[in-house]
Order: structure tokens, then C-alpha cells, then sequence
């Protein structure tokens, strides 16, 4: 079985990059800081500019040497598994995602190839796993490291803010430190939030070992080698903007010292290969957060190393666990299992994974010669430093002495002892499969026999590219001091006992687990279940389905702030002035009051609807009591017409009184509601009635009437001449609306029998039964044929006279319908109909070709805009465009009206 | 009084306005002539809307006002002109094989998606209270009707009557706000309304007009408490009309919102701002929160919508061009990012399946690997998470507050974001690792191919090189011009 061409074409990109990073380290550690430039958003400030300096320089080469392994392995790795294009895909777009991360300037462009890192991390997470722990867990990382995302883009925003720029070279050119910024704390902590969640540090610490499901090559490379140190990277580029504050280097040291030492203390209890692996990388990012939290060199005397000693750590950090990572999925792959309780024997049959392996725990271990060992001595050195936290370097050794005793147990454990029955044949596989254990191991040894490369060539230039200024290198930076030694020889002897007291130790370790009630997973799910209520709570409080209780909250919230605003203001509601209300004026009231009562308590549709009637009727009787019989006239007929059409429909449904009524209590806090909103606009008018409002608007109309718009009707005039456009538009609204009802009234969709709302059928026979009723009699029959063409002449003069005294086409044509529908009530909607001799949709469309054309006509006669009023004399009679107009509104009424009426009668 | 009415000019730049409702009224037309053509009513709107794009487009750069300054042809207009014929467009596109699989008749469903755009347009262009009262009327009652387009549905029909009676309260609210507006000023136009208000007193009369102006466009906006009626609305309607309510009528609501209160008020930009802010953090707050525990993907959409209707409200309270440009390139990326996640909703409706569901997503990545990638796109981008166009809003919109010392609610805005992540995530997670739901096959035709490539296509091209769309944005937040700079200057 050979792979396709794409997957040896994924792994020469990473190796031609790693070549291409190569040949920049002279430039770069002779101090060169290289920049490619790329505009993206300058208004914004955002540019897509590309930096190499020592530290993003250092990064790149892990990540595409490492990354170039990765791609091997998973190549042989990975074979049958299904979809692999789109795996290798992923795992190509991670790595350049990486790169970009590291290599950015710009804190948005950081910040987007940040979230690049963790959707690709994601999509890789939950490859070929369907099962729910993988879901849960590829979930559970997105969140975590996402939602600190979100906060250091907080962070970011408000640093950009308070630099004036995005460009973190600008940023360091112009202010340097920010420590005396306002937002300072604000910044430092939502940046953190960032990293610490990216970096798995505590109380953050749990996604990573539950990220884990992954393959094995997806947590090598992102949840060891590379993306988990996008926070430890990040810290070391803020270092020169944010650091150096009591702030910062408290933070970083205590969280990275209780991560380092908690999670070494859980790898040791730990049998699953991976776990194991995972906890010490936990531990690995804990101590580099915690020398990046190192003071700040002096100045005098012998500067404080922190810096590099993280850097170093994280170096051969990646170099060791690379490795490890890939014998553990080696072994996998060998043997079926990587439970280390299962494992044992493997030294005679894989001899070169053995190799890889133990080079790769000698450096783990901290074990000399290795590169894990001078990381180390530098951990301790950097540790002593006066003025480094006292705690320090006991924190190095309740870490690094776990750790080496993991170490051992990961040399030891699969490959001695007796060999156990495998399901495979755990033999050595292909060599595609141990080339970068080995590689990468054996890497750890040489820089351990020769620091001086890999730390004056890169460590010492990122070092300086955090710390900002090249060191004065007096002695090699690699050597420690007795001090460091001594404790060094101290964590080997604790492993080594550690190691040999295993089973004692890992009692020890559960039983101290069981003391403790709670996990930092146990709180993600407490919180997400928490989330979880909350929402469901709200929900069923603001969301019930019932309308009622929508409107209840929509009126409590007006009444509420109508409320506040008359308490802020400190309004003084104008006198009552009670005695000057006429007779008039309370009977008014008393029945408006009256019929509301009726409303609320009627248990009857038909009632309810009457006394509604009877609230619009008295409503229109204030109108016209002062003087404004236009808004009374419409008003009223509005309001017949209203009652009518809501009869109709209202009798269509079911009985009323099964309903279940709301609870007393509900029904007390309505009328709370209903009482505060009534009382809050009172109140508001109340306070303005005083001054009435601008009262030239009425002067205005009451002077141009006549001369502009030959009308003494001021409303009527407003309507077809001054605001004709409106007017317009109001009536294509009607039109769109009677069209719009008529497409849901054709009985064009199969209605099924059980679609019908419960109790409706009963309704339709009842509807049925009314034509044959004795209250549809021959009196009422022959009322209606008397009565409908005196109703339709009057609406017609009403037409007609609008323009000077009270009425109008909207009037008029309110009318007329009022009249079709009585006769279709009592004649049934086919036999008005008849009478109307037209569809009352062409009729609706007539009347807006009529108001249409009214306002061409004076652009056709004399060229003056559209709608505007044309008048002449025509047969002794002053006529006009508006009144027109007028005709048209009334035929749009008409047709519109009666659409409804007749569609909804036509329904039974 | 001057002459009233429409010159020659007035018909010009009014041709989109009457291209569409010419289209609407030929679309009637042609099914009485030859009735169950659905593909032929389909073209027709489609062109309509084409047609009437393209004599927008050649306005670039016009600055008028017509019909005797009710009416205005602006960047601003323009700007969300586009975006109201976008999302038809791709909302048409989305219908067309969706009626098919309802069995409802397509005349009527085409001719009140055109009237409701047609509408839209109007609350864009009106810079007088009573035009843009006439607008949002239009689209409303198309909307109404559009609801309740599924007739055998009772959820559908629920969502028509709710949604008839709640938007005729909240028509009703800012009729009376407007009223009481007009009542102190003396005029309905914006511009008359910001002279009147610069130099007065902010009365009683003013607080309560601010008041119910504010709630009747909560309303309309879905702004939380004025929000209920969209997740009942939203999970009833058909989901193509569920898409072009919650995208388009969101816009054209903002646009008016932002013609009235940057506008016309521009003088009380303290008094709303407070408002406006309050009503961002509980529309954002409450929005999120309710989503995380839905399990039908519309009811979610909904209240995902409502959320970001509390991330554009950040923009409107920065209140300074800065922000208004955020509103405006918020509504553009949320516009591909909303209706491509319908999309995937609606290409879920199978004869056999309803499809709205959470679970319905199930497998998504294995049945239709495409369509489940691009939702992984307007997943990510309504949580507002690079490379996406959606992150570009989000860092436009708290960029803005910020701006103008509005930190806190960046915050709050930042901390809703990651809340958001859960829910849109969750549903990443449905499709890529959960076993396949059931129902019969995914059938992706080019209509539907087209809209999630165009919505797809802005998606990643905004978040990409937004460049773009915030140049556009920038010139056209100028033409709601002197008030904004003046609100700033306060």
C-alpha cells in the first residue's frame, strides 16, 4: 500500500520551509529582523505584515521541523484510515496557520491566525471519532480556548486602543512598556485569560488531556509540540509591552507553579500512554509560563536568565515530547494498546523505538547529556537568581522529580519485563514510523553534548527579541551553577526512589485524588449545566407561547420607563380641572369606563366585541365633542366596520367559555401592568396638556387650504393634496394587503379534514344554520334591499362633498362597504356579488389606476409634477384632480373591503 | 406651498422602487394568463430583481432627495437598497425549490416577497416619518401574509396571527411616539425634526415620543423584551421567509432606526444612547442565553438573530460615524452569514422530512460534505471567529464603542460572543461527529447551489479582505452626514 502523491507533497512543503527559516538564522542571530509586508486593512490599521526576529524565528524552525516529522508519521500512520486528502488537509492548513501565528506583527492578524489554530485543531481533534467522549471533548476544547480567545481580543482591542496601532513593532517602537496605561490590569488579564486558556494552564488545564482522542500525530504536534505553546509564545512577545510589572510576574509565576507541579503529580498517576503524556506536557507549558513571569534583568551584575531558561525548557520540551509522543503512537500502532499497565517486552522486537525512546526520556529526565538537562540547570540557575520568588526552584523540583520518574517509566515500562499477548504482532513497523523519534531524539542528545549552537544561534536571539536587548555574553549562557547541580542530583534521587516505591506512590497519589471533591472538568460541566438552566429558565419565563404574556412584558416594559421618565423628571401633572367637565364629558367617561369593565370580565366573544364597539363609539363621540367631527366620522365608521369583520371572524372559532382562565395572581399582575401603563400616559398627557403643542400647525393649514388646495376640509385636503403622496402609498398598502389576504383565503391548498381547528366544524354548521334562522327574516331581508342603495348614495355624497365639508373617499368608500357587506350577511356573499358586478379586486385595482392617473393629468396638461392639484370648472362645478384622487381612494376601499369580507364569507 | 408631487427627476431615481412593484404586479399578471408556471413567476421576480440592482447601481455616488425631500436617493439609501435586493434575490433563490416540496401556490408567495423589498426600499429612502411609516406598513403586511403562507401548518398559521397582532401593537407604539414627535416639532420631516430640536428643551413630550419611537423599532428589530414574537415567528414561518425576515426587515428596520435617531434626533444622541445601550445588553444577553437551550435550529437561528440585532445596537450607540459605518458592515456580513445558514435549513425540507431540527443536522458532513462545510463557515462567522467576515463586524462594532468610551459594553459584547460559541458550535459538532440523521437524500439544485456560493463567497471574502466593504460602509455613513457629526461633536 503506497500513498498518494498529495501526502508526500504535504510533507516536503514543511521541509522546504524549514530549509528556507534555515538559511535566515545567520541574518537573524546577528540581530536582523526581517519583515514581509502585506496591506490588508490600512484604514483600520490592520496589516498583514510577516516578522522574523529571534523568537519568531525559533518557532517557525519547531514548527515546520517538527511539523515535517508529523507529516511522515502520519502518513504511515494514517493509512486506511478513511477521508485522509482532507485530514492531511487540515493537519498542512494547522501548521501554515502556526507559522502565520507566530510570524504575525499585527495583533488582529495574530489574533485571526490564533482562532485559524484552533478550528484546524478542532476539525482534527474529532477526526474518525464518533463516538460521544471525542464529541464531548473536541467540544470542550473549542469552548474553552475559544471563549479566552474572545477575552484576549478584548485585550488586544483595548491595547490597540491605548497604542494607537495594531502593529506590535510599532507598538515597541512608539510607547514601549504600557504599565502606567489606565487599562493596564484590564489589558494584562483578558491577554491572560488568552493564554492560559491556549496554553492549558490552571484552572484551564483539563481540555488538553481530554483533547487527547485525537490521533496520535494531531497531539503530538498541536497538543505538545506547537499550538499549546501559541500561549507560552505570546507571553514571551508581550513580555517587552506588558511585563516586568508585580502584576504580570506574580501571575505567571503562581499559575505556571501550580500548573507545573499539580499536573506532575497527575501524570504519575496516570497508565494510559497518552494521558501520561499529556499531563507532563501540561506541566512543561506550566514551567515556561512560570520563568516567562521572571523579573527583568537589573542591569548590574549578572543578569537574571528566566527568559532563556524558559525558552530553553520549551525547546527541548518539544524535541523530547515530539518523540515520545510518536513511540507511544508507534507502540499503538505495533501493538493494539497503549495502556501501560498492558504493555511490556517490546525491547528485542522494536529495538529502534526502544533507542528513540530512552535517548528521548534521557532528556526528559533531565539526565546529562541531553538538552533536557541543561534546560534544566537553567531552570534552577534562573531559579536561585536573587531576585526570583524564593519558591521557585521548589516548585522546579516538585515538578521536574515526577516527571523524570514518568520518564523512566516511559523508557522502562513497554520495553522490559515479561512480553504480555498482543493482538498485533508488535514488531518494528515502517521506518517512516521511528525515523522522527529517532531524529528528533537524538537532536536532544547533540545540542546536550553541543549547547553552543543551538543557543547562540537561536535561543540567545529570542531571548533577546522578548527581553530586548542582547545580553553582554561573558561566559556561555548554557553553564550552571553548583547550586543548581546539587539540586539537580536531588530530583534524580527522588525519581529514582520515586520510581522504585511506584505502586506506593501511586496509592499515595489516588488516595490524596479522593480527598479533593471537585475537578476543573467537574466545574466546566457544573458551569455549561448551569448555562444550560439559566437559559431554560429565561426562557420559559420570557418565552411561555401565550401572547398575552407577550404583551404583558411589552406594556410593563413602556409603562416601566414611561414611569422612570416622569420620577427622573420630577413631572407636576397639570390640575384635573374637573369642574369644568361638562355632563357630556362624564357620561363619556362612564361609558368608555363601563364597557371596558365589560371587555375584561365578558366570558362571551359577542360581548366582548360589542363593548369593544362601544369603547370606539364613545371614543368617537369625545372626538366630535371637540371638534373634530372628520376624525369622529371615520372614526365611527371605522369602528362598524371593525365590529363587523371581527365578528365574522371571531364566530368562526371555537367556543370561548371552555378556555382556561389565567390564575387570580396572574390576573392581579396584568392589572398591575394595565394600571401602571394607563396611569403613566395619563399622567404624560396630563403634564402637557398645559402648553398645547405647537399650535401654528393648525394656523398653517387653516390659511392654505382654500388657496392651495380649493378645499375647506382641512383633513380632506391634507390627504389628496398636501400629503396626496401618502396618501399614495397608504393605498397601494391596502391594495398589497387585500391582495395578500386573498392569496390566503383561496381554498387552493388541500385542506385536509383534521386540519381544521378543533371545534371549528361545529362552528361552520352553525354558520350554516344562520341563513335559515329565524333572526335573518323577512323583516331584516327587507330592510337590507330598501336600505343598501340609500347607504350607497350616501356614500357617494360623501365622495363628493369631502373636499368641502365633512367627508371624503376614505369615508365614503368605508361606507359603501359597509353596505355590500350588510347585503352579503343577509344575502349571502355570491348575491353581493351580484350586486357589486365586478370583482371587488378589479374594483381595488380601478381605484388605484384612478388615483394614479389623477396625478398625470397635470403633468400632461401643463407639465407640473405628479400629483399635483389641477383645478377647473367643468359644467358650473368646480372640479379638480384631488377630488379624483378622492374617487380613487374610495374604489381602493371598496374593493379592498370587500375582498376581505366576501373571501372570509365565502369561506363557510 | 410649492407644487407637490413627482417631477421627471423624481421618476428617474424612483425606477427601482417602480421596476420592482411593476415586477410584482407582472408576476400577478402572467399566473392569471398562464396559471402553475412556477419557473416562469420565479424568472420574472428573479429578473425583477436584477433589473431594478442594476438602475440602483447606476446612482453611485448621487446625493438628492425627491419627491419634494420625502424621499432620498443617498449613499446611505443605496447602501441598504443592495442589501434589500441581495437578500431577496437570494431569498427567491432559496423558495423556488422549497415551494415545490410544500405544494403551496408560488404566484402570491413571489409577488409579496417583491412588495415587502419594495417596502424595505422605502425605509430606507424616507427621510419623513409618515413615508417611512408607509415603508415598514408595506413590508410588514407582506410579511404578515408570509408567515402564515404554509395554510395546512398551525405552527405557520400561530406565527401569522402572532406576529399580525404583536407588529400591529408595535405599529401602533411608534405611530403614538411619532405623533407626539410630530407634536413638538411641527413637522414629519427629519431634517425639519433635527432644526426643531437643536435649540429645545428636552421635555417631558420629547422623553415619552424617544420612549415609544424606541419601542416600536425594538420591536421591529427584535430587541429584547420587544423580541418575542421572533422565535414563535421565525420556527413557524416557512424557512425561506424566516431567512428574509430575519435579514431583510432586520436591515430596513435598522436603516430606519438610523434615519430617526441619528438623523432626525441627532440632537438627543445622549438620551437614546442610554436607551440603545441598555437595550444591546439585554437583547445580546438574553438572546445568547435563550439559544443555547434551543433544539430547533429556526427557533435558534431566531434568537441567534436577536443577539446580533444587540451587536448592530452597539454600533448604533457609539452614535458616530465610526459606528454607524460598524451597523452598516455588520448588516452586510450578516446578511450572507444568516441567510446561507437558512439555506442549509431549507435544503434540510425534504417531502419526507420537516428538517429544522438540531438533530436533523446529524451527519450533515457525511450525506452533503459541501453544504456541511459551508454551514461550519456561518457557524463560525455568526460567533464572530476569523477568518470569517462575521469576526470583521464584531471587531468593527466593539472597535466603535471602545471609540467612544463605551468599554464596558464592548465587554459585555465580547463575553456574549463566547456564550454564542456554544450553541453555534454545537451544531458544527451535530454534523461532522454524529451519525447520520434519517430521511431521504439531499438534493442540492442549482438554485440552491447558487445562493450558499454566493453567501458562502461573502462570507470568506469580507472576513478575508474586508477592505471592501468597509470602504463602501465609509463613504456612504457621510450621507447621513451633518447630524452624525454633529451627534459627535456633543
Amino acid at each position: 500500500m503506497t500513498n498518494p502523491p498529495y501526502v508526500r507533497l504535504a510533507v516536503a512543503l514543511p521541509v522546504v520551509l524549514f530549509v528556507w527559516f534555515c538559511t535566515m538564522v545567520p541574518a537573524v542571530s546577528g540581530g536582523e529582523v526581517l519583515v514581509w509586508e502585506l496591506a490588508w486593512l490600512p484604514q483600520q490599521g490592520i496589516d498583514l505584515d510577516f516578522v522574523v526576529d529571534g523568537l519568531s524565528l525559533l518557532f517557525a524552525l519547531l514548527i515546520t521541523g517538527i511539523g515535517a516529522f508529523i507529516l511522515l508519521f502520519a502518513g504511515e500512520y494514517m493509512k486506511g484510515y478513511p477521508q485522509r486528502g482532507r485530514f492531511t488537509l487540515f493537519l498542512v492548513s494547522f501548521m501554515l496557520a502556526m507559522l502565520g501565528l507566530v510570524l504575525a506583527d499585527n495583533l488582529v492578524a495574530l489574533f485571526v491566525f490564533w482562532e485559524l489554530t484552533t478550528i484546524t485543531s478542532f476539525l482534527l481533534i474529532g477526526y474518525s471519532h464518533e463516538d460521544a467522549t471525542a464529541r464531548r471533548s473536541a467540544l470542550q476544547g473549542l469552548l474553552v480556548t475559544s471563549a479566552g480567545a474572545l477575552a484576549m481580543l478584548a485585550g488586544f482591542v483595548v491595547l490597540g486602543q491605548a497604542a494607537g496601532t495594531f502593529s506590535l513593532r510599532e507598538m515597541l517602537a512608539g510607547q514601549g512598556s504600557f504599565a502606567a496605561h489606565p487599562h493596564y490590569t484590564a489589558i494584562v488579564v483578558l491577554v491572560l485569560l488568552g493564554a492560559f486558556t491556549k496554553s492549558a494552564q490552571f484552572p484551564f488545564h483539563f481540555w488538553l488531556p481530554n483533547a487527547m482522542a485525537a490521533p496520535t500525530p494531531v497531539s503530538a504536534y498541536l497538543h505538545s509540540a506547537t499550538m499549546v505553546k501559541a500561549g507560552v509564545f505570546l507571553l514571551a512577545r508581550l513580555t517587552p509591552l506588558l511585563g516586568g510589572t508585580e502584576l504580570w510576574m506574580v501571575t505567571l509565576t503562581v499559575v505556571g507553579a501550580v500548573t507545573a507541579v499539580y499536573s506532575a503529580f497527575v501524570s504519575l498517576g496516570k497508565s494510559d500512554l497518552k494521558q501520561v503524556l499529556a499531563y507532563t506536557t501540561v506541566m512543561a507549558l506550566g514551567v515556561c509560563v512560570m520563568f516567562l513571569g521572571s523579573p527583568p534583568a537589573a542591569g548590574q551584575g549578572e543578569p537574571s536568565r528566566g527568559v532563556l531558561a524558559a525558552l530553553a525548557f520549551l525547546v527541548a520540551h518539544a524535541l523530547y515530547k515530539a518523540a515520545l509522543f510518536l513511540v507511544a503512537g508507534t507502540i499503538e500502532k505495533a501493538t493494539g494498546t497503549r495502556d501501560l499497565t498492558r504493555l511490556g517486552g517490546l525491547r528485542k522486537a522494536m529495538p529502534v523505538t526502544f533507542a528513540a525512546a530512552v535517548a528521548a526520556s534521557v532528556s526528559m529526565a533531565g539526565v546529562p547529556p541531553s538538552v533536557g538537562f541543561v534546560g534544566k540547570e537553567l531552570l534552577y540557575t534562573a531559579g536561585f537568581a536573587p531576585d526570583a520568588a524564593g519558591y521557585v526552584p521548589w516548585a522546579v523540583f516538585f515538578a521536574a522529580a515526577p516527571i523524570a520518574t514518568v520518564a523512566m517509566v516511559l523508557a522502562i515500562r513497554p520495553f522490559f519485563g515479561p512480553r504480555p499477548d498482543y493482538r498485533k504482532p508488535g514488531r518494528e513497523g515502517h521506518w517512516a514510523l521511528w525515523c522522527g523519534p529517532v531524529v528528533l531524539a537524538a537532536v536532544g542528545i547533540w545540542w546536550g553534548l553541543a549547547p553552543e549552537f543551538p543557543f547562540m544561534r537561536l535561543l540567545v536571539p529570542a531571548e533577546a527579541a522578548v527581553t530586548g536587548h542582547l545580553p553582554d555574553t561573558g561566559h556561555a549562557p548554557w553553564h550552571s551553577t553548583g547550586q543548581a547541580f546539587a539540586l539537580t542530583l536531588a530530583t534524580l534521587a527522588a525519581a529514582v526512589l520515586a520510581f522504585w516505591k511506584l505502586a506506593a506512590v501511586k496509592q499515595a497519589l489516588a488516595g490524596c485524588r479522593r480527598l479533593v471533591p471537585f475537578s476543573a472538568d467537574g466545574a466546566y460541566d457544573a458551569a455549561m449545566n448551569g448555562i444550560a438552566a439559566v437559559a431554560a429558565w429565561q426562557t420559559r419565563r420570557l418565552q411561555s407561547g401565550i401572547q398575552r404574556h407577550y404583551l404583558m412584558i411589552v406594556f410593563a416594559t413602556l409603562g416601566l420607563s414611561l414611569a422612570v421618565t416622569l420620577w427622573l423628571k420630577n413631572v407636576v401633572p397639570a390640575p384635573l380641572r374637573l369642574a369644568e367637565a361638562t355632563f357630556l364629558d362624564w357620561s363619556l367617561t362612564a361609558v368608555v369606563a363601563a364597557a371596558s369593565v365589560v371587555i375584561i370580565r365578558s366570558r362571551s366573544r359577542l360581548l366582548g366585541i360589542i363593548a369593544l364597539g362601544v369603547v370606539g363609539v364613545a371614543t368617537a363621540l369625545i372626538f366630535l365633542n371637540f371638534g373634530a367631527p372628520d376624525v369622529a366620522m371615520t372614526q365611527l365608521i371605522v369602528e362598524v366596520l371593525i365590529t363587523v369583520i371581527v365578528a365574522v371572524v371571531l364566530l368562526k372559532l371555537p367556543d370561548f367559555s371552555n378556555e382556561v382562565w389565567p390564575s387570580r395572581p396572574k390576573r392581579l399582575r396584568n392589572a398591575i401592568v394595565a394600571v401602571t401603563v394607563g396611569v403613566s400616559v395619563t399622567l404624560v398627557l396630563l403634564a402637557v396638556t398645559g402648553s398645547p403643542p405647537q399650535p401654528d400647525l393648525r394656523e398653517y393649514f387653516e390659511r392654505n387650504a382654500v388657496p392651495g388646495g380649493h378645499g375647506r376640509n382641512i383633513v380632506n385636503v391634507i390627504l389628496v393634496d398636501f400629503r396626496a403622496l401618502d396618501t399614495m402609498g397608504e393605498i397601494t398598502v391596502l391594495a398589497i394587503a387585500g391582495a395578500a389576504v386573498f392569496a390566503l383565503l383561496l381554498p387552493r391548498t388541500r385542506r385536509r379534514e383534521g386540519a381544521l381547528l378543533p371545534g371549528a366544524r361545529a362552528v361552520a354548521a352553525r354558520a350554516q344554520a344562520w341563513h335559515g334562522s329565524i333572526m335573518n327574516t323577512m323583516i331584516l331581508r327587507e330592510t337590507t334591499r330598501r336600505l343598501v342603495p340609500l347607504i350607497l348614495v350616501f356614500s357617494v355624497f360623501l365622495l363628493l362633498r369631502g373636499h368641502e365639508q365633512l367627508g371624503g373617499g376614505f369615508v365614503g368608500g368605508l361606507v359603501a362597504s359597509i353596505a355590500f357587506s350588510l347585503y352579503a350577511f343577509v344575502f349571502g356573499p355570491q348575491a353581493a356579488r351580484g350586486i357589486l358586478r365586478a370583482d371587488p379586486r378589479a374594483v381595488g385595482a380601478a381605484g388605484l389606476a384612478v388615483a394614479i392617473a389623477s396625478g398625470f393629468v397635470g403633468s400632461i396638461r401643463e407639465g407640473v409634477p405628479f400629483l399635483t392639484g389641477q383645478w377647473g370648472t367643468l359644467a358650473g362645478l368646480t372640479v379638480g384632480t384631488p377630488v379624483m384622487f378622492d374617487v380613487g381612494v374610495y374604489l381602493v376601499v371598496v374593493g379592498v373591503v370587500l375582498t376581505f369580507v366576501l373571501g372570509i364569507k365565502e369561506q363557510e | 406651498m410649492e407644487a407637490l408631487g413627482y417631477s421627471a427627476a423624481d421618476f428617474y431615481y424612483l425606477l427601482p422602487e417602480l421596476i420592482l412593484t411593476g415586477g410584482a404586479l407582472l408576476v400577478l399578471l402572467v399566473n392569471i394568463i398562464v396559471p402553475r408556471r412556477g419557473d416562469l413567476l420565479f424568472g420574472i421576480s428573479l429578473g425583477t430583481l436584477v433589473v431594478s440592482g442594476l438602475v440602483l447601481a447606476s446612482f453611485a455616488g448621487v446625493d438628492t432627495t425627491v419627491s419634494r425631500g420625502l424621499l432620498a436617493i443617498d449613499g446611505f439609501a443605496l447602501f441598504f437598497k443592495a442589501i434589500f435586493l441581495v437578500s431577496a434575490a437570494l431569498t427567491l433563490l432559496m423558495s423556488a425549490p422549497y415551494l415545490r416540496v410544500e405544494g403551496v401556490p408560488a404566484a402570491e408567495y413571489y409577488f409579496l416577497i417583491l412588495c415587502a423589498a419594495l417596502g424595505m426600499m422605502f425605509m430606507a429612502s424616507g427621510v419623513d416619518l409618515i413615508t417611512l411609516f408607509i415603508g415598514l406598513e408595506t413590508m410588514a403586511i407582506a410579511f404578515y401574509v408570509l408567515a402564515g403562507y404554509l395554510k395546512p401548518s398551525h405552527k405557520s398559521n400561530e406565527a401569522a396571527v402572532k406576529y399580525f397582532l404583536l407588529g400591529a401593537f408595535s405599529l401602533g407604539i411608534l405611530l403614538y411616539g411619532m405623533s407626539l414627535l410630530y407634536g413638538v416639532t411641527g413637522t414629519t420631516r427629519l431634517d425639519g425634526i433635527a432644526e426643531a430640536l437643536a435649540g429645545q428643551d428636552r421635555s417631558l413630550l420629547l422623553a415619552a415620543a424617544l420612549i415609544l419611537l424606541a419601542a416600536g423599532m425594538g420591536f421591529k428589530i427584535a430587541a429584547v423584551p420587544f423580541h418575542m414574537w421572533a422565535p414563535d415567528v421565525y420556527e413557524g414561518a416557512p424557512t425561506p421567509v424566516t431567512a428574509f425576515l430575519s435579514v431583510g426587515s432586520k436591515a430596513a428596520s435598522f436603516a430606519m432606526l438610523l434615519r430617526i435617531f441619528v438623523e432626525g434626533m441627532g440632537a438627543l444622541t445622549p438620551d437614546w444612547q442610554v436607551i440603545f445601550a441598555f437595550l444591546a445588553v439585554v437583547t445580546m444577553t438574553v438572546g445568547n442565553i435563550a439559544a443555547i437551550t434551543q433544539s430547533n435550529m429556526k427557533r435558534m437561528l431566531a434568537y441567534s438573530s436577536i443577539a446580533h440585532a444587540g451587536y448592530i445596537l452597539i454600533g448604533v450607540v457609539a452614535a458616530t460615524e465610526r459606528g454607524v459605518v460598524a451597523a452598516l458592515v455588520y448588516l452586510w456580513v450578516y446578511l450572507f452569514m444568516q441567510l446561507g445558514a437558512f439555506a442549509v435549513v431549507t435544503m434540510l425540507r425534504r417531502h419526507d422530512v420537516v428538517g429544522d431540527e438540531l438533530k436533523d443536522m446529524s451527519g450533515l458532513f457525511a450525506r452533503a460534505p459541501a453544504a456541511a462545510v459551508a454551514m461550519l463557515l456561518f457557524m463560525l462567522s455568526l460567533g464572530g471567529i476569523p477568518p470569517t467576515a462575521g469576526f470583521m463586524g464584531k471587531v468593527w462594532v466593539f472597535g466603535a464603542a471602545i471609540d467612544q468610551g463605551f468599554i464596558w459594553l464592548a465587554v459585555v459584547g465580547v463575553i456574549n460572543s463566547a456564550i454564542s460559541l456554544y450553541y453555534y458550535l454545537r451544531v458544527v459538532v451535530f454534523m461532522f461527529f454524529k451519525e447520520e440523521a434519517a430521511g431521504s437524500e439531499i438534493a442540492m439544485g442549482p438554485a440552491m447551489v447558487t445562493t450558499l456560493t454566493v453567501a458562502v463567497v461573502g462570507t470568506i471574502l469580507f472576513g478575508i479582505y474586508p477592505q471592501l466593504l468597509f470602504e463602501q460602509a465609509q463613504a456612504v455613513a457621510g450621507s447621513l452626514g451633518a447630524s452624525v457629526t454633529s451627534a459627535a461633536l456633543q
